[in-house]
């Protein structure tokens, strides 16, 4: 029997890290990690680990074409991401150069970054984000999101609310419509690489503003904004709600696990 | 900025004006008393902060963090890999005499069995703002491999375990070998040339570096136990401690500079831009005496042979007494306090000089390697 | 039946080439100048092929050459403006650009440059910043393309590749591109404070019993291994040194018994005698130049 997650979890309930469906994993985090950059992070989602250092916001590089008429109005952010050689199980062989993974997360990371922060404050600069992947264990685009949010926080940069990713999935391959009456797939909350490689899965990155005057003692449902989505495995139309809902529900708690470490943080501004 | 970049090897010129740039170098080249701008003495380093073993998906990683505040972490990761027979004419004629008579086939196979190959080290260098085929990357990487595949202990080692150095440590058998890739990763723009940064991070990587224990024997195709706790380290370790002076260390690499007659270690950025050498010397513990051995030299293109010119007095039109004092400046002569681009090169003494005080006897190579051995591995 | 002993003469095998100079003799150097009329400066430098080679082409014993020997061409282009897109420099932009031809090494190598050849620019980059009095062009930048016809070899063919694999040979070549590129920038007429002349010296052993001693100018396929070799980049009016790549444990090499000298001190020392050597050629050949030149402006015949 092939110990996978579609053949295990209906017989156990349980994923092959021993978690049940809707359990995130360890999510540890500490910011101002690296006092040489304006802000950074460290962030390790179970076995998935990163590193990202925020420079700036700091003037454009002249030549460039980013650095000038292109940011008049706001500041430009800039990502790089660099999937280090060690972090696979494998040792990652490249022809120079970065792969299509991480630039793919870069990309994404940019336009998600670039709309989220009140970059209008900072026209004619540069806000540029260095995210180093030390090692990789599935979710590594929500896990870098997180990062990124950890590390602008304590570069001071403003931004209307904590940008949190998570990712969900469906226990098999869901290809077939839902059936209501047996429901026998479950949907799964920050899978890790071997349930990726398996298994369809979204990646969804929420924010909310903070709840301020007024409404400062509402809670916030209302107020979640999806600003992230990303999804690129086949899967029936009918099981996409359920697992967006998931993994909304994963992002929020993910918030207030990082709103904690940016509370306990030791860093004073 | 990519042309600069492309030409200055050593890092990028600090913006310090001519001004400052002479103030620094006539303070560094004082005789046998520099002052440096931080207050240490010449050979005194700046505290770092290391861990090792932090990644628990490679075989070996360390961090080290500068009190610049830059950091670099290194993860070294082996794979086993099949050796391609080395199909040359000495091996040739061995089989040929082994098929005559099989009376020396036992040295012939130990001969073969302790040479590795160079080639089975690979080194990748991640620098943020710089693609890993520019110059710098390149010339780092070189540097650090050079002399860690070079180090070859001739013998003197109690064990004979690390016989051929690390090339020959990689070796499993005739036809199976390791191949180490080494990872460096820096994790902001570096504030100063990095080379010491990485040199000291990938030695404390080596050094909490475990493989596998080998459970095939001879010439079989290779398997190992699975028990991680059972794994042996790269770099051997002896059991009792007294002996840990011996053991065999991979070497590190120091970046030294010279202003005047003056020879400083661990420089900054701005003592770096005000240098007239800038070497890098690598060295290691030789496996019988205790005593210190170079492994590589290198110049490195010191950056401040691109530093702007400081214009004297003599030659500003926009100060007053430019006539009187016009002809001594005009010969290209060093007036005191204006600042000239560094030109020329190293005299030989000066160089012997540096690699001195980092191989003598309780001289800073030593308190380099003793600093490391403190570091808690593994 | 009784079998040979030594490595090198088993039966019906190549045999590696013998060094027949002494200890301290060079290789003849041949060096000409502007033979590449578009460049504004150029040189040709070739290495004297090694006597095994002559022997082999007359009694074969193999097919495959035993030896090879330098030969590369250098063109400098410049000075000349910076493009616009490029920032201010106070100083002449100098690039260096070390290729390998395909067919240069027993190997073929890539149109693309490895990271030795990347190597080999820096290194050179290094020698010639030293010597060029950079200040006088400012805004200007200097390229120098050195492209290496045959490479020298990195050990004897005949040897296990793993017998002695660091790039021997890659240090040779330096020494010469440092020759050449002095050449074609004084070809250049480009302002330095001296002829640069680069020179190797190298601590090698001819077997495993044979004390490890110091040659000059060594060819790594006439040396059983090679314990620690030397380049450097020597200005002999100012005695300095511009550029030093040293690497190798050199610290069991047998000086003679005089000889208070640390094994790198030696190697330092044999590399700038061997530079002094090379400098003599450089001189001879920039002398040529510089007449063929006062004949173009005298309005003479141009060679």
């Amino acid at each position: 029997m092939p110990l996978d997650t579609s053949t295990t979890y209906p017989l156990t309930k349980l994923r092959l890290d021993g978690r049940r469906w809707n359990e995130l994993r360890l999510l540890q985090a500490q910011i101002s990690t690296n006092p040489a950059s304006s802000g950074s992070s460290y962030l390790a989602m179970g076995n998935t680990t990163i590193m990202c250092s925020v420079h700036g916001p700091a003037e454009g590089r002249r030549g460039d074409a980013t650095g000038g008429s292109a940011g008049s109005s706001g500041a430009v952010v800039e990502v790089d991401v660099n999937v280090a050689g060690f972090a696979g199980v494998d040792r990652k062989r490249r022809a120079g150069g970065s792969d299509r993974q991480s630039s793919r997360i870069a990309t994404t990371l940019r336009a998600a970054f670039q709309s989220h922060l009140h970059t209008y404050l900072y026209p004619h600069s540069t806000i540029s984000i260095h995210v180093s992947v030390l090692s990789a264990d599935g979710s590594l685009l929500a896990a870098a999101i997180n990062a990124c949010t950890l590390a602008l926080v304590d570069a001071g940069i403003p931004m209307p609310g904590l940008l949190c990713g998570c990712t969900a999935g469906m226990s098999g391959s869901a290809s077939t419509p839902r059936d209501p009456h047996n429901d026998e797939l479950d949907p799964l909350l920050d899978l890790s690489l071997p349930e990726e490689q398996e298994l369809p899965f979204l990646t969804v990155g929420t924010t909310s503003s903070i709840p301020v005057g007024e409404n400062a003692m509402d809670t916030d449902e209302e107020e979640m904004k999806v600003s992230m989505l990303n999804m690129d495995s086949k899967v029936h139309c009918s099981y996409v709600e359920t697992m967006l809902a998931v993994g909304i529900d994963g992002c929020k708690q993910i918030r207030e696990i990082m709103e904690g470490i940016v509370k306990g943080s030791k860093r004073l501004r | 900025m990519s042309a600069q970049r492309q030409a200055s090897s050593a890092s990028q010129t600090p913006h310090i004006s001519p001004a400052e740039l002479s103030y620094l170098w006539s303070s560094l080249a004082l005789p046998n008393n520099p002052i440096r701008p931080d207050g240490r003495s010449p050979t005194q380093f700046r505290p770092l902060s290391a861990e090792t073993d932090i990644l628990p998906g490679t075989n070996g990683s360390a961090r080290v963090g500068f009190a610049d505040g830059t950091q670099a972490i290194v993860g070294v990761k082996a794979e086993v890999e099949k050796t391609v027979a080395a199909a040359d004419v000495s091996s040739l004629s061995q089989r040929a005499q082994e098929q005559f008579g099989e009376n020396q086939d036992g040295e012939g196979k130990s001969s073969a069995t302790t040479t590795g190959h160079g080639s089975w080290v690979q080194m990748s260098i991640e620098i943020p703002g710089y693609r890993d085929d520019d110059a710098l990357p390149v010339f780092l990487s070189e540097m650090m491999r050079e002399p860690l595949v070079e180090s070859v202990s001739s013998g003197g080692n109690a064990d004979g375990e690390m016989a051929g150095g690390l090339k020959g440590r990689l070796v499993i058998n005739r036809r199976w070998h390791w191949r180490l890739y080494i990872d460096v990763l820096l994790l902001s723009q570096p504030l100063s040339y990095p080379l010491p940064l990485l040199s000291l991070t990938t030695h404390l990587a080596l050094l909490s570096t475990k493989l596998p224990k080998l459970k095939s024997l001879g010439e079989e195709d290779p398997f190992f136990d699975d028990d991680w706790d059972a794994a042996e380290y790269l770099y051997p370790r002896s059991q009792s401690r007294l002996a840990s002076a011996l053991q065999l260390r991979p070497p590190v690499t120091l970046l030294v500079i010279s202003v005047g007659e003056n020879v400083i270690f661990d420089p900054s950025r701005d003592e770096i831009a005000v240098a007239d050498t800038l070497l890098a010397i690598s060295v290691a513990r030789d496996g019988g005496s205790d005593a210190l051995k170079v492994l590589s030299i290198r110049t490195v293109d010191p950056p401040s042979r691109l530093t702007q010119p400081g214009m004297p007095n003599a030659e500003n039109p926009a100060s007053l007494e430019s006539a009187a004092v016009a002809e001594q400046a005009v010969n290209g002569e060093e007036i005191p306090g204006v600042w000239r681009p560094r030109r020329g090169g190293v005299k030989r003494n000066t160089v012997a000089k540096m690699v001195k005080l980092v191989l003598q006897k309780g001289g800073v190579g030593e308190e380099v390697l003793e600093g490391l051995e403190g570091v808690e591995v593994g | 039946m009784e079998t040979v002993k030594t490595k090198d003469s088993a039966p019906g095998a190549a045999t590696r080439p013998q060094r027949q100079r002494q200890s301290n003799e060079l290789r003849k150097i041949f060096l000409k100048t502007g033979l590449i009329p578009s460049a504004s400066g150029s040189s040709y430098l070739e290495f004297e092929p090694s006597p095994a080679l002559a022997a082999a082409r007359s009694t074969p014993k193999s097919l495959i050459p035993p030896s090879s020997a330098l030969k590369l061409a250098c063109t400098v282009h410049g000075p000349k403006p910076l493009p616009r897109s490029a920032t201010f420099s106070p100083n002449l932009v100098l690039t260096t650009h070390v290729k390998y031809a395909p067919f240069a090494a027993r190997k073929r190598k890539g149109h693309i440059r490895d990271a030795s050849e990347r190597d080999l620019g820096v290194h050179l980059e290094t020698a010639l910043r030293g010597v060029i009095v950079a200040e006088r062009w400012p805004k200007s930048g200097l390229d120098i393309t050195i492209t290496i016809i045959e490479a020298e070899d990195d050990r004897w063919w005949g040897d296990a590749p793993d017998s002695h694999d660091a790039p021997w040979g890659m240090m040779n070549v330096l020494a010469g591109c440092i020759t050449a590129a002095s050449a074609a920038i004084a070809d250049a007429r480009i302002d330095c404070l001296d002829l640069v002349a680069g020179g190797v010296a190298a601590i090698v052993s001819d077997g495993d019993d044979a004390a490890p001693r110091l040659v000059l100018d060594c060819d790594p396929a006439e040396h059983w291994s090679i314990l620690s070799a030397c380049v450097v980049a020597y200005m002999p009016s100012r005695d300095e040194i511009t550029e030093l790549w040293l690497k190798g444990d050199g610290s069991k090499a047998v000086l003679s018994a005089d000889d208070k000298r640390l094994g790198n001190e030696a190697l330092l020392d044999g590399a700038v005698d061997a530079a002094r050597g090379a400098h003599t050629v450089l001189a001879e050949a920039v002398r040529e130049s510089a007449e063929r030149y006062a004949g173009l402006a005298l309005g003479g015949p141009a060679r």
